[in-house]
């Protein structure tokens, strides 16, 4: 199983984005800074759109799903249960898992973003993926969210599954690092080996990067963990 | 066109035309494919299939039924097309331009203001629409018929939030009605020419044709 970009290409106006690579099955976590067109390639991997030159070859991958960044995108439904219900999924369990226990009959446009990004993302998380694209899963969703949301990522084992975010607080665990500098979609390599050569890396591993200490992946108990590592 | 005022004029004078008889709505056809874009003017917008296909359904209907079809499908086609040639052809501040011109700047800046915000809201609309489906796609739900009653809900919902939105946003800015604009308009070579030719159109649909002859006799 594995998605393709063959020298893909994507130009508006003054905004360039191109690259190469191959995604395999594993964590693979594509950072990038605000407009540098993550959500141009989370569409085109979601064969939601097309690059203007290049190929998009994907080979083994089934079902396929982009968890866009705003979740009142995704609605359909005029209720919560019904929301629900239209991802093919029982109502009361993925309520619990969002924290919504008992607001079925709710308007879901009665919740805040973060709840609707909550809803959202323990739909997303209820069904197996081939291929799985997170376009800024952390976005409108409060530390503890963030925490919740990185542990609910790291543990999916099976498919294909790609961030794409600039979020670099709360991060989970990836197996492979990419990154997007000046319009290149440039692969990094597997965690943690590719983290010395991320170039925009997040404030804190760039001061542990000054002190020669890494992290064994990128999540808050990692970091944690580097950070408090004495040396023999 | 780029004189708004002129191709607003125009607009109004062809529709006039269409509306008043068939021979003013063919005539109006013709200045429709001289003077604009054309087809690109339909497939700029997403609801001009939509539209058209409505007044085809509708001059069936009053065909099966013994009206005159024909003549209502030629004059609303007619008068459809250069709404859309309208709309394809505006930039965005032009109404508040054109609104503060012959209204001023009170009772026209607030008519120019709902215009602009009626006309985003529609660009808003199409975004939405594509939006919605593409939330269908992902869901691998058919967009449907089944599909209007909730994708209408969502989107009344999305432009009553929007406007609350923007109605506080116009009252944290101060607005308590009237404004200060100072309208421009630019005017192409052919602008003149374009409204001169439309007002041929109207003579036709004013004039019986049989008229027009015996004048020219």
């Amino acid at each position: 199983m594995e998605l393709e970009f063959m020298d893909i290409q994507v130009e508006r106006d003054c905004f360039l984005i191109q690259g190469s690579g191959i995604f395999t099955p594993g964590i693979h976590l594509v950072s990038g800074r605000v407009g540098s067109g993550k959500t141009t390639l989370a569409m085109i991997a979601a064969g939601l759109g097309m690059p203007d030159r290049g190929v998009v070859r994907r080979q083994g991958i089934g079902s396929v799903m982009l968890s866009m960044q705003f979740p009142e995108q995704h609605l359909t439904g005029s209720t919560l249960e019904s929301e629900i219900a239209s991802w093919r999924l029982d109502p009361d369990p993925v309520l619990a898992l969002a924290g919504l226990s008992g607001r079925g009959k709710d308007d879901p446009f009665s919740l805040s973003r973060g709840e609707l990004k909550r809803l959202h993302l323990a739909c997303i998380f209820s069904r197996p993926f081939d291929l799985l694209i997170l376009d800024e899963p952390f976005s409108a969703l409060d530390c503890r969210g963030k925490m919740t949301t990185a542990d609910q990522i790291g543990s999916i084992r099976a498919g294909i599954t790609i961030i794409f975010t600039h979020e670099n607080q709360h991060l989970p665990r990836v197996d492979y690092l990419w990154e997007i500098r000046e319009g290149a979609l440039v692969f990094l390599g597997s965690v943690p080996e590719a983290l010395v050569g991320w170039k925009n890396k997040p404030a804190v591993l760039a001061e542990l990067h000054k002190r020669g200490v890494y992290p064994k992946n990128l999540s808050t108990a990692d970091i944690l963990e580097a950070a408090c590592r004495t040396h023999d | 066109m780029q004189d708004a005022r002129l191709r607003l004029l125009t607009v109004i004078i062809l529709s006039v035309a269409s509306f008043l008889s068939v021979a003013g709505a063919v005539a109006a056809f013709f200045w429709w494919m001289i003077f604009t874009p054309g087809i690109r003017t339909i497939t700029k917008s997403p609801f001009a299939l939509f539209f058209l296909g409505f007044t085809g359904s509708v001059s069936a209907l009053l065909w099966f039924s013994g009206g005159d079809g024909i003549s209502y499908l030629v004059r609303m086609a007619v008068i459809l097309l250069l709404a859309f040639y309208a709309y394809s052809g505006r930039a965005p501040g032009e109404f508040l331009d054109l609104s503060v011109w012959l209204f001023g700047r009170k009772l026209g800046f607030d008519i120019g203001l709902a215009a602009e915000m009626s006309l985003q809201g529609m660009d808003i609309l199409s975004d939405e629409i594509r939006r919605i489906r593409v939330a269908f796609q992902l869901k691998s739900i058919k967009f449907g018929f089944r599909s209007i009653i909730p994708a209408a809900g969502l989107l009344i919902h999305s432009q009553f939030a929007r406007a609350e939105e923007q109605a506080d946003l116009l009252a944290v800015r101060g607005y308590r009605g009237g404004g200060m604009v100072c309208p421009g308009f630019t005017r192409a070579k052919g602008d003149l020419s374009a409204f001169l030719s439309a007002i041929l159109p109207l003579i036709l649909a004013i004039m019986p044709v049989g008229d027009i002859f015996i004048l020219l006799q």
